[in-house]
């Protein structure tokens, strides 16, 4: 399974992204995820998110997630792109694409793979008004 | 055995610093470390049932047993995406 894993605090660049999605003519499935930043966190207006990363651990979790999803379903590829730092409300602070033989398989995992990195991966944000 | 303890998210807040360094009796365990560690700032003491604790990059029990040198890691609960 090819792994890609992107932890930065420039913006997420769609496009590129896009332009170097590979996936051999045995796959029928590519599917991604992109989690933008509300204007609401509860009930208040906020303008931005504050991410704070451990990073190292971040990395290391990330590949023993990525490992089980390996052993799970049959991942060609998955790329992950996650921002620290500042941001702002509209921008995405998350990018996950994974690519498979059929849609359920890409579907599952990266529906998994969202949830597991919301409870082992050491990333957390604080609203800024 | 000296353990350096470090904080991320709100816990900085809680403890005022973003790390500190505690001694721990030979064969103590992480259990032993925060025993000391909630003596030294109580506000992290009611954070105890939702606290995630890791040693180097990985989670560990708290009957791990603490190795000289270990750096252990605490905080809340994680919320990337």
């Amino acid at each position: 399974m090819k792994r890609q894993l992107t932890i930065t605090t420039e913006p997420i660049d769609e496009a590129a992204l896009l332009r170097e999605r590979r996936a051999s003519a045995a796959m029928g499935a590519v599917i991604y995820f992109l989690g933008v930043v509300r204007e609401t966190e509860g009930e208040k207006k906020i303008s931005a998110i504050q991410y704070e990363a451990f990073q190292k651990m971040v990395e290391h979790q990330f590949h023993l997630l990525f490992d089980t999803m390996e052993k799970r379903w049959p991942i060609e590829s998955i790329r992950l792109v996650h921002r620290v730092g500042l941001v702002k409300v509209t921008e995405p602070s998350l990018w996950v694409e994974a690519i498979a033989p059929h849609r359920g398989e890409a579907f599952a995992a990266c529906q998994w793979l969202i949830d597991e990195m919301k409870r082992v991966v050491p990333i957390w944000k604080k609203p800024v008004s | 055995m000296s353990i350096s303890v470090h904080f991320y998210s709100y816990f900085q807040d809680l403890t005022g610093c973003a790390q500190t360094s505690e001694t721990v009796a030979e064969g103590g365990t992480l259990a032993d470390l925060l025993k000391i560690v909630f003596r030294r700032f109580p506000k992290l003491a009611a954070m105890e049932r939702s606290m995630l604790v890791a040693v180097g990059v990985d989670y560990q029990p708290k009957d791990y047993i603490l190795k000289n040198g270990d750096e252990v890691s605490l905080f809340p609960p994680v919320q990337g995406g």
